[in-house]
C-alpha cells in the first residue's frame, strides 16, 4: 500500500486534488509536484483537499507553502480543504504556521472561494 | 493417376477400426499370425508408460511384419491435422514434427476415409510426406487408429524395396492398431486431466499472495492445502489498510478445477479493491455480493473479512455465509458465532452486518474455509468443535496453523481444499528498543509502532497525535543527517513511567542547521509538542531526547 494517494479532478476553471492516507518527508514531494504538474494555466486555482488525510508533517507543510509561491507566480489561488477535526490542524498549530493559503472546510466551499476571487492576472 | 496405383482396401467392414482386404486371400501361415496376436496382447505391456507402450508396439510390429519402418501419427481434432508420435527406421517423422492434413496424402487419407490403404509403389503416389520418398521407401500399408468410433490417429508401416503387403499383414497391422488405440487414448486423456490439474494448480498458486507483509503490533500466517483430487476455489488475503489497520480475508468458491479457481481470482481481486477504497467489512461484503450477481453467471461463494485496528485492539467481522472464526485467548478457545448473512451473490437486501470482536494482547484470530471441518458421516458442529480443541493453548500463529493441521488433516489426503489465515495481535513491549534504518519510508512504520505503544501505556488520542508528530519529525531529522549516500541507521528508545513517556532518537550523523524559515518547522514541532526537549549535539551524532506527561492521566 502506498502511503499517500492523491486524486485530481479538473473543473471548469479549478484543479481539485484529493490527497488520501499520510504526507510525509517520503512522499509530500510527489504529492507537490503532482498537482502542481496537472495545473493548467488557465485555471483559477487549485483545491487541496485535505480531509482524508491522516497524517501530515512538516516536509508536507514546507510542500504546501512551495505549491503556494509556485501558484502565486502563475496569478493562481491555493485553498486548502481541512475540516475542524483533522490531524492537519495539529501539524499546523504545532508548528506554529500561518495557513499556507484559504482554508475551507468542504471542498464546496473551496470552490466557491475561487469563484469569489479576482480571476488571475494578466501577466 | 495416382489413384490407380493405390489398391484400395475396403470392405467389408468388420466394424469400427477393423477393416478387412476387400478381396480376402486364405490365410497361409495360422502359426504366424497367433505369433503375432501374442506379441500385442502380452500382458506385460499394459505396464508400460505411453511412450515405452508406442515404442514396444513399434519394435514388435517391425518384427513381425519384418518392414524398414513404422510410425503412429496422432490426430490433433483441433487443427484436423496428424502429428507424427513415434517411429522406427524413420525417427526423423518426429523430431521434424510432421504434420498432415486429414484427408491429404496417404496417411490423411487413412485418417479422413477410415480405411486400410497399400501403396505398392510410392514413386509415383500422392505421397505429401517428403520424408518418405527421401528414404526412398518403396511400398506403403497403412490402417486408421480408432476407439469407440473416434479416430485418433494412423498406424503405418513401410518397404524400402517394392513389397506387395497381403492380408496377413494387414491383419497384424490392425492388431498393432487394435492395442495401441486405446491405450494412446487413454494415456491423453491422463495427461489432459494431469495438465489441467496442474493448471488450477499453477492458477491457484499465482491467485494466492505470494507474502503476507509485516506489520507492527500484529503476526500473521496462512496456508493453502490442495485437495487429493483437484483444486478448488478457496483463498485468503492479507491487506493493509491506513491507520493502522489489516484486513484479513477467508473465501471458498463453491467447486473445482479452473473455473473455480478462476472465480476465486475474480472474487479476491474484487473484495481487496473494495476493502482499500476505505470500506468496512460489511460493505465491502456488500459490495462483491452485488459484484457477484452483476456477473450473470451461476457464482456461489462464502466469504468473511475481518479488519483488525492495532490502535484499538478490536475486530470488526462481518460474514456472508462463512463458518466461524476460532478466537483463542490465553488458554482459553472459542468459535465466535453470528447469525451471518447469506453466502456472496444471494444477499436477498444487499445487507451485511457487522460484528466487532474483542482481541486482548496476545489473542489470535483463526480464519479458515470448510475442508478442515468437514468429514463424512460427521456433523461440521463436531468438526468445528475438533478445531476449537486443536487451537486450545496456542501461543502463536504458526503454532494454531500447525495444530490445525496436524490434528484436522486426515492422513490420506484432503476432499476439499483448505485455506487459513491467522492474526495474533502481539503484546506491546513496554519499552522499545528499535533500531531503524536512515530511509524516508522508515518514518510511518515508526508512527504506526509509537501509535499502538502509545495507547498501551494509555495516552489519548491528542496524546498520541502530538507525540507522534514529534517523534516523526525528530526521526525525519536523523534520517536527513544521515545523508549522504552511505546507508546508515538509527536508534529509537521509549519508556515510560507514572504517566510520562520519554522518547529519545539518536543518530550517527552531523547536526546540521535548519535551512530556511519551513525547514525549522519540524524542531518547532518537537518542542512545541512535548513538554521537555533536549538535543544534543556530538562528535559522532545527535541525540534528541523527549518527554510528555499524557494528559488525561
Amino acid at each position: 500500500m502506498s502511503l499517500a494517494d492523491v486524486q485530481i479532478t479538473l473543473m471548469p476553471n479549478a484543479l481539485v486534488a484529493h490527497v488520501t492516507g499520510e504526507v510525509d518527508m517520503s512522499n509530500a514531494e510527489e504529492m507537490g509536484a503532482t498537482v502542481i504538474g496537472a495545473t493548467p494555466n488557465e485555471a483559477q486555482g487549485v483545491v487541496l483537499d485535505l480531509s482524508r488525510v491522516d497524517y501530515l508533517d512538516s516536509a508536507g507543510i514546507y510542500v504546501i507553502y512551495g505549491m503556494r509561491s509556485s501558484l502565486q507566480a502563475r496569478g493562481q489561488s491555493l485553498i486548502l480543504v481541512i475540516p475542524p477535526d483533522s490531524p492537519v490542524h495539529d501539524a499546523l498549530r504545532l508548528a506554529g504556521a500561518e495557513h499556507p493559503g484559504e482554508v475551507t472546510e468542504t471542498v464546496e466551499d473551496a470552490l466557491r472561494a475561487l469563484d469569489r476571487l479576482d480571476p488571475p492576472a494578466a501577466i | 493417376m495416382a489413384e490407380a496405383n493405390h489398391e484400395r482396401l475396403r470392405r467389408p467392414q468388420l466394424g469400427s477400426g477393423q477393416i478387412a482386404l476387400e478381396v480376402a486371400e486364405p490365410i497361409t501361415e495360422p502359426s504366424e499370425q497367433v505369433r503375432s496376436s501374442y506379441r500385442f496382447s502380452d500382458p506385460a505391456l499394459s505396464e508400460l508408460s505411453l511412450d515405452a507402450l508406442l515404442d514396444e508396439l513399434l519394435n514388435r510390429t517391425q518384427a513381425a511384419l519384418s518392414v524398414d519402418t513404422v510410425a503412429i501419427l496422432l490426430h490433433d481434432e483441433e487443427s484436423q491435422q496428424l502429428v507424427a508420435r513415434a517411429a522406427k527406421g524413420i525417427e526423423e517423422e518426429v523430431e521434424r514434427g510432421v504434420r498432415i492434413p486429414v484427408g491429404r496424402g496417404f496417411a490423411g487419407r487413412i485418417a479422413g476415409e477410415r480405411v486400410a490403404i497399400f501403396i505398392a509403389d510410392v514413386d509415383h503416389a500422392d505421397v505429401l510426406n517428403p520424408l518418405l520418398r527421401e528414404k526412398g521407401i518403396r511400398s506403403l500399408l497403412g490402417v486408421p487408429l480408432i476407439v469407440e468410433g473416434k479416430l485418433i490417429g494412423v498406424l503405418h508401416v513401410g518397404s524400402l524395396t517394392p513389397r506387395e503387403f497381403g492380408t496377413n499383414d494387414l491383419a497384424v497391422l490392425q492388431l498393432a492398431a487394435a492395442r495401441a488405440a486405446p491405450a494412446i487414448e487413454r494415456a491423453s486423456l491422463a495427461a489432459r486431466l494431469e495438465h489441467e490439474h496442474n493448471v488450477s494448480i499453477a492458477l491457484q498458486r499465482s491467485l494466492l499472495p505470494k507474502s503476507l507483509g509485516e506489520f507492527p503490533g500484529l503476526t500473521v500466517a496462512s496456508r493453502y492445502l490442495p485437495a487429493r483430487e483437484e483444486v478448488g476455489g478457496d483463498w485468503y488475503d492479507v491487506i493493509e489498510l491506513p491507520r493502522g489497520r489489516v484486513g484479513l480475508v477467508i473465501g471458498d468458491v463453491v467447486g473445482h478445477g479452473i473455473a473455480a479457481a478462476a472465480l476465486m481470482g475474480r472474487l479476491r481481486t474484487s473484495l481487496h479493491a473494495y476493502a482499500i477504497e476505505g470500506h468496512g467489512p460489511g460493505r465491502t461484503l456488500e459490495l462483491v455480493d452485488r459484484f457477484v450477481q452483476s456477473l450473470n453467471e451461476p457464482a456461489m461463494a462464502t466469504a468473511a473479512y475481518a479488519v483488525f485496528d492495532t490502535y484499538t485492539s478490536k475486530v470488526q467481522y462481518a460474514t456472508a455465509g462463512h463458518l466461524p472464526p476460532v478466537v483463542v485467548s490465553g488458554s482459553d478457545a472459542r468459535a465466535f458465532e453470528v447469525t451471518p448473512a447469506p453466502p456472496l451473490g444471494a444477499f436477498p437486501y444487499g445487507r451485511c452486518p457487522e460484528h466487532e470482536i474483542p482481541l486482548e494482547s496476545g489473542d489470535l484470530l483463526f480464519l479458515y474455509t470448510d475442508g478442515l471441518v468437514e468429514r463424512r458421516g460427521i456433523p461440521l458442529s463436531d468438526g468445528i468443535e475438533a478445531l476449537v480443541e486443536a487451537l486450545r493453548g496456542a501461543t502463536s500463529v504458526e503454532d494454531a496453523c500447525r495444530s490445525a493441521v496436524a490434528d484436522l488433516v486426515p492422513i490420506e489426503g484432503l476432499r476439499d481444499d483448505v485455506a487459513i489465515v491467522a492474526l495474533q495481535n502481539n503484546p506491546v513491549p513496554r519499552e522499545l528498543h528499535l533500531h531503524l534504518p536512515a530511509e524516508p519510508k522508515t518514518l510511518a512504520q515508526v508512527r504506526r509502532i509509537l501509535r499502538r505503544w502509545l495507547v498501551e501505556r494509555g495516552a489519548d488520542e491528542g496524546d498520541v497525535a502530538e507525540v507522534t508528530i514529534a517523534v516523526s519529525e525528530a526521526c525525519a531529522n536523523a534520517i536527513e543527517h544521515a545523508y549522504p549516500p552511505a546507508p546508515a541507521d538509527f536508534q529509537l528508545d521509549a519508556w515510560g513511567t507514572n504517566g510520562e513517556i520519554t522518547v529519545a532518537v539518536r543518530d550517527t550523523g552531523q547536526w546540521r542547521p535548519p535551512r530556511g524559515q519551513n525547514r525549522g518547522r519540524g524542531l518547532s514541532i518537537i518542542i512545541a509538542a512535548m513538554d521537555d526537549v533536549q538535543i544534543d549535539r556530538m562528535e559522532n551524532g545527535t541525540e534528541v531526547l523527549m518527554r510528555r506527561r499524557l494528559r488525561h492521566r
